[in-house]
Order: C-alpha cells, then sequence, then structure tokens
C-alpha cells in the first residue's frame, strides 16, 4: 500500500473529467448542426439492395448506380433496403447512414463545388459488399 | 511446474487433470495455437490487400471466411482462453488456495472449446464476427452459419462456467489471513472480468437462439420480411460486447500490474486506485453499447445517451495508465523482455483509447463508421495492448512454468519488431480510414492513396508475422533445451518472483 | 513551464471556434446552408490537436521516465523499497 498523499491522482483525474465533457460538449453542438435538415431540402429515396444503389427524385426520375445533384441545393436522403442492412456512403462529403430493411433513414447534405465523387456501402452485407459502389456527379444548378 | 520436457509426463494424465495448473497448461497451449492459426489468417488478408486486384486469394467469398474466422478465432479461441489460461495457472496461487473452486468444472469448461474451435472452423461462416442479421439469416450460406451459431453457443456456456468459478475462488476460497483488500491486482482484474461475462454472456446467448430459430425459419426476431427488427439485435450483441472488450483488456491490464511493479523495483503505486479503477471499468463497460450502432438511425438523444456512456470510461481507463507512470517514476527498472512489452503496451494503450474518444463524438463516427479507422483503433487495443500484455506475461511465466530460461535476445527482437510493425499497421490503417476505405473489402478502386497505405499496412504485418515465428521458435526451443532458471529470482530483480505459496500439483 | 502560457492560449482558442461558431443559426436557405464537411473536419481537427497534446506529453513522459529510470543510467539508485520484503 503506498503511504504518500495522491493529490497528483486526483488533479490528473480531474484534467480528464474536463477534457471528456469538452469533448462530449463539442460533439453534441456539432451534432446539433449538422442533424438540422433543411426546410425545403429536395427528397431522394435511395434504395441499398446486393449489390447496387438506386435513386428516385422527388420528380419520379430514376437512376441506378449514380445519381446527379445540382450545386448549392439542400438533399434529403430518405434511405431503405430490399434485403439485408447497407450503408449509404458519400465519403467525400460525410455523408454516412445505414439503409436497415423495414425503416427508413434520413441524412441531408449540400453539395457545394461541381465534381464526382464515390458513392460506396459502408456495411458488409456479403459476396459484393467490396463493389456496391457509385457516382455522385454535382452539376451545375439548371436555372 | 508443471511443463517439465525432460522427464515428461503422460500425456493423458494433463489431458485427463483437473489440477488447476494442469488446466491453465492446457488453455495456454491451446490459445497459442489459435494465436498463430488466427494470425496467419491475419497475413493472408495482408497479403492479398497489399495492391488492387485478387492477389492470393481467389474471391470475395473465401476472403469474406477468412476475415470472420480470423475475429472470430483471435477474440473467442486466443485472447480469452489465454486469459484462462493465466487466471486458471495463478488465481489459487495468488488467493492461497489450493485450486480453483469447482476443479470438475474447470476441465469441463476447458474441454468446451476444441469442439467449438472445430465447428467455427470447418465452417468457416462469412457473416463477420457479429453475425449481423438480416444477411446472417437470409443471405449467409449454410451450415457454415450454423456451426459457427453452435460454436459460439459453446464458447459463450464455458467462459460463464470458468467466470463462476473465479468469482468463488476469489471470494469464497481466500485463505483466512487474506482480506480482500490484500487480494493481487491481477486477481481483481479476474473478478472484474468474471462479473462482466456472468452479467453480459446470456443476452448473446439469447440473441444467438433467437439468430438460429430466425435461420429456421421458425421465428422472426431480427428479420423484417417476418416483421421483426434487425436493429434488435444489435442492441442484443453490442450490450454483450462492447463489456466484452473489457473482458479482454482488463486481465492484460491486470497482467501489467504483475510486471511493472516487479521490473521497477517497488510496489504499485496505488494498490486502492487500481481496485477502483476495475470496479469502474466494470460497471461503466455497460454504459457505452450503442456507440457501435451511431449510423443505424438512432436519435440525437439516444446517441448523446450513449456518447456520454463511452466517455465516462475513459477516466477508469487513465488512472491504469496513471498507475503505472507513477509506479516507474523513482523506479529503478530493469528493462528485460517482459517489462518491454509491458510498457510498449500501456503507451498503444494510450493511442487505442485517444482514438476511441474521437469515434465516440457522434459526428465523427460519421467519418469514421465502418472504415478502416476502426479497424486500426480496435487492434491498437486488441494486439497493442492485450498480446503485448499476454506475451509480456507469458514470457514472465516461462521460468515459473517451465523451469528454463527463454533466449533473452530473441524476446527482445521479437518485442521490437512487433512494435514497430503494429504501429505501422495500425496507425496507418486510422489515416487509411480518414481517407474512406471502408472495412471488409476483399478488393479496392486503385487510389493510390489507398494503395501506398495498404503497402505500408503490410509490410508492417509481415514484420509482425516474422517477429512472431521467432518468438514461435523461442518458446519451443527453449521450453526444451533453454538454461535452467534460478527460480528463486530468475529476472534478477531482488524480489520474490512468485507468490510465496507454491503450486502444488499433485501428479509431481 | 514557459511553453505552457503558449500551449493554454492554443488550447483556448480551440474552445472558442465553436462559440462563435454558435452565434450563426443554421441556415435555412439557399447559399446558407451548413457544409457538414466543414462541421465535422472541424471538429475533427480540434479533436487531434487536443488528442496529440496530451499524446505527447504521456508519450513524453514515458520515454523520459524509461531513459532516466533503467537501471544502467548513472544516477540510478537503488529504490527505497530494495533489501525489504516489498513483493508479495
Amino acid at each position: 500500500m503506498s503511504g504518500h498523499s495522491n493529490y497528483p491522482e486526483w488533479i490528473y483525474v480531474a484534467v480528464v473529467i474536463a477534457l471528456m465533457a469538452w469533448v462530449g460538449a463539442e460533439a453534441w453542438n456539432a451534432e446539433r448542426l449538422v442533424e438540422h435538415i433543411p426546410e425545403g431540402a429536395e427528397v431522394i429515396k435511395v434504395t441499398g439492395q446486393q449489390w447496387f444503389w438506386t435513386f428516385e427524385h422527388e420528380d419520379g426520375t430514376k437512376e441506378i448506380g449514380e445519381l446527379h445533384v445540382e450545386v448549392g441545393k439542400a438533399y434529403k436522403f430518405e434511405i431503405m433496403s430490399k434485403d439485408v442492412i447497407h450503408s449509404f456512403n458519400i465519403h467525400d462529403y460525410v455523408v454516412l447512414m445505414d439503409a436497415v430493411p423495414g425503416r427508413v433513414n434520413t441524412v441531408w447534405f449540400a453539395p457545394t463545388d461541381v465534381g464526382e465523387h464515390d458513392i460506396q456501402c459502408r456495411e458488409y452485407c456479403g459476396l459484393i459488399h467490396y463493389n456496391m459502389r457509385g457516382t455522385l456527379y454535382v452539376e451545375e444548378a439548371s436555372t | 511446474m508443471v511443463l517439465e520436457l525432460e522427464k515428461p509426463r503422460p500425456i493423458w494424465q494433463i489431458m485427463f487433470s483437473t489440477h488447476h495448473t494442469d488446466i491453465g497448461l492446457l488453455y495456454l497451449i491451446s490459445s497459442l495455437a489459435f494465436l498463430f492459426l488466427g494470425g496467419s489468417l491475419a497475413l493472408a488478408i495482408r497479403i492479398e490487400l497489399f495492391a488492387p486486384g485478387a492477389q492470393i486469394i481467389a474471391d470475395s467469398m473465401t476472403f469474406n471466411r477468412i476475415f470472420t474466422v480470423h475475429g472470430t478465432t483471435l477474440i473467442f479461441l486466443f485472447i480469452i482462453p489465454f486469459a484462462s489460461a493465466v487466471g486458471n495457472y495463478f488465481v489459487p496461487i495468488m488467493v492461497r488456495y489450493k485450486d480453483m473452486a469447482y476443479p470438475k468444472l474447470n476441465a469441463i469448461a476447458f474441454w468446451m472449446i476444441p469442439p467449438a474451435a472445430a465447428l467455427v472452423w470447418l465452417g468457416f461462416a462469412d457473416f463477420t464476427w457479429y453475425a449481423q442479421p438480416p444477411y446472417s439469416i437470409i443471405s449467409a450460406p449454410g451450415p457454415a452459419a450454423d456451426m459457427w451459431i453452435f460454436g459460439l453457443k459453446i464458447l459463450g456456456v464455458s467462459s460463464v462456467l470458468g467466470a463462476i468459478n473465479f468469482v468463488i475462488t476469489i471470494l469464497k476460497c481466500k485463505h483466512p489471513d487474506m482480506s480482500i483488500g490484500q487480494v493481487p491486482l491481477l486477481a481483481w482484474s479476474f473478478l472484474a472480468t468474471s462479473v462482466i461475462i456472468i452479467v453480459a454472456i446470456p443476452t448473446f446467448a439469447a440473441a444467438l437462439l433467437m439468430l438460429l430459430t430466425d435461420r429456421l425459419g421458425v421465428s422472426g426476431f431480427f428479420n423484417p420480411a417476418m416483421g421483426g427488427d434487425p436493429i434488435a439485435y444489435s442492441h442484443l450483441f453490442w450490450f454483450t460486447f462492447h463489456p466484452e472488450v473489457y473482458v479482454l483488456v482488463i486481465p492484460a491490464i491486470g497482467m501489467m500490474y504483475e510486471i511493472i511493479p516487479r521490473f521497477s523495483r517497488k510496489p504499485i503505486y496505488s494498490y486502492n486506485s487500481g481496485v477502483f479503477a476495475f470496479v469502474m471499468l466494470s460497471l461503466v463497460a455497460f454504459s457505452s453499447w450503442a456507440h457501435h450502432m451511431f449510423a443505424t438511425g438512432m436519435s440525437f438523444t439516444e446517441k448523446t445517451v450513449f456518447m456520454v456512456g463511452t466517455l465516462a470510461a475513459v477516466p477508469a481507463s487513465a488512472m491504469h495508465v496513471f498507475n503505472f507512470i507513477a509506479t516507474m517514476w523513482n523506479g529503478r527498472i530493469k528493462f528485460s523482455t517482459p517489462m518491454m512489452w509491458a510498457v510498449g503496451g500501456i503507451a498503444l494503450f494510450f493511442a487505442a483509447g485517444a482514438g476511441g474518444v474521437v469515434n465516440s463524438a457522434m459526428p465523427l463516427d460519421f467519418s469514421t463508421h465502418d472504415s478502416y479507422w476502426v479497424v486500426g483503433h480496435f487492434h491498437l487495443f486488441v494486439m497493442g495492448t492485450i498480446a503485448f500484455g499476454s506475451i509480456g506475461y507469458l514470457y514472465y511465466m516461462f521460468p515459473y512454468v517451465t523451469g528454463r530460461m527463454y533466449n533473452e535476445t530473441a524476446g527482445k527482437v521479437h518485442f521490437f519488431m512487433s512494435f514497430v510493425g503494429t504501429i505501422l499497421v495500425f496507425f496507418t490503417q486510422h489515416i487509411l480510414g480518414l481517407f474512406g476505405m471502408p472495412r471488409r473489402i476483399f478488393d479496392y478502386p486503385p487510389i493510390p492513396e489507398w494503395i501506398a497505405m495498404n503497402q505500408i499496412a503490410s509490410v508492417g504485418a509481415m514484420i509482425i508475422g516474422v517477429s512472431m515465428a521467432i518468438f514461435l521458435v523461442n518458446m519451443i526451443y527453449s521450453s526444451g533445451k533453454g538454461q535452467l532458471a534460478d527460480t528463486e529470482d530468475p529476472f534478477g530483480l531482488g524480489g520474490k518472483y512468485y507468490y510465496p505459496f507454491e503450486a502444488k500439483n499433485p501428479h509431481h | 513551464m514557459k511553453g505552457m502560457f503558449e500551449l493554454l492560449l492554443i488550447l483556448a482558442v480551440l474552445v472558442m471556434i465553436p462559440a462563435v461558431d454558435l452565434a450563426f443559426a443554421a441556415g435555412d436557405e439557399p447559399g446558407e446552408y451548413l457544409d457538414r464537411r466543414v462541421i465535422i473536419w472541424n471538429l475533427f481537427f480540434r479533436m487531434m490537436t487536443v488528442a496529440f497534446t496530451v499524446g505527447a506529453v504521456v508519450a513524453g513522459t514515458m520515454i523520459w521516465l524509461v531513459w532516466r529510470f533503467r537501471e544502467s543510467h548513472p544516477k540510478a539508485k537503488p529504490t527505497a523499497y530494495e533489501g525489504t520484503d516489498w513483493s508479495n
């Protein structure tokens, strides 16, 4: 047993708790901002199935494996699955949400630059999980 | 001493024995065999991922099976049995009792492992070590899936039986002159781990049974087509397996509590803090499970609750780090092989924990979920902390068990190569995850950054592989032909090497 | 301890950044939408700064300890416990 004072340890634990409180507060705040879906965001239905993504725009347009969106608009993805759990991921825009059969998950984003980005699946779904990919095309706004 | 290779005991005597040292030895040999088997699978994975395109593995299904069995083997057939080996061998000695509380039950718990392992390996399921439905119900090929389920059922029962034995032995069978506040910290770590196991495992046992009946089609717990909810499985699974990761790490930290004070030639800075931290950790282990589910569509409030629960575990882990650092302070440290492994393990434990804090910050999970960041993070725990602590302890107990010394130079080379290799593989994988590479993928697009980092990781893995080969040769050769060790003080530390109560194996 | 002031200054700034952020309510108009990438990566880099600072302190302490208290250090002296029955 130690016979010496433990005050360095108390200070250390207090610092650790303070750090964790800071992390928690920052994360809470950032999540609050990120989860706020703007009103008027255009809905895109995303369906994951083994082993490809399909998309349906508000106006009924459907796309398979590719998604065309416009710069500067806000989009809300409603994500579903037809079979097993997948996870819809546009890594460049930090968009990630599971596609769970039996429920609809939502995530939103507003692309800021014209370009092409990868869409990938981020939840193991079997044989072709590794290649369940697509492409996001962000295009100029059509006036 | 139980492993005398000069005058070998009949193998059947060890196999049918119920004495805790023999059972400890059985767990030890079995767990090390699976370390090498599971590790070989890891090498296969890293060779395959060295570059885009198929290298040595023909198709993605084989790859998927390999990583599933790799994870299942190393967690359930190496880490947990290795801890059982150490616990069985030393807990009775530490509490000064003649054996474990229930010796026959102990033997039964061990012997459940070979058939369970056979089921896992002969089946070679592909659905990852989580077996997440609906994939594991509607899409995973049987009979591999069903064999895995049965295998894990058996392993769960084995764990619980062992845990019951530890709890009773430590609390009820300890020597009358020994108060609970004098029980060594390694024994406390087994007490904490065992309590977690008893509380957490039954949930998974239920989930496994439900998964099986779902697969058979007689129920629909997790199958949406039958009105079930796959997320229910996630809750049940993670309610067990988040505490389970503490089950994995707590004994390794306990083993470091044996090594670090002795090699620093002073007692532990604060025994009470060590006990408190173990108990806190075993409680807080249960408050964070759904941080594994942040991407499933949970509400903001739910995620906040689990983030707070996750962060709450950090101070307790941090107390152990402080304890070790404060113990080494003002010591006169001998850096023999066991001490190197223990100190390296603590450094990597900190790195692992820091990465975990990042994951738990909710929005950051959108960047890191199911990417190589997670792979790097948890491997820093299971390899960097647990394997390092376990291997260090193995070197430490080598003279005790065999009466001989291993080759010290080879031991140090093993450490340095593994340390460098672990950093090369797992630190790199954190960055790889930030660049977006998902986990559990057989192949990847030829993105230059991904290729470069995968190659660095594969080189690191090869370095670890070579060091493990050196380790294997060292262990086998030294057991039979190593220099005879001074069993009073094999490391020349000046203190007592081990507890005054000798293990009296009735067969000697 | 001189570096401590600079360190605290950096950490204070890190804390202030999100406070300034809060002043802007989440935008609902086109052109005002929040860029989730910016929020998330900003948080990540701030946390990395803190993590690496703490890591440098912890790792630096351990490296110094391992060097200073190794038995082969010229100033190494027996601990107060050597020679007694300290290990049980």
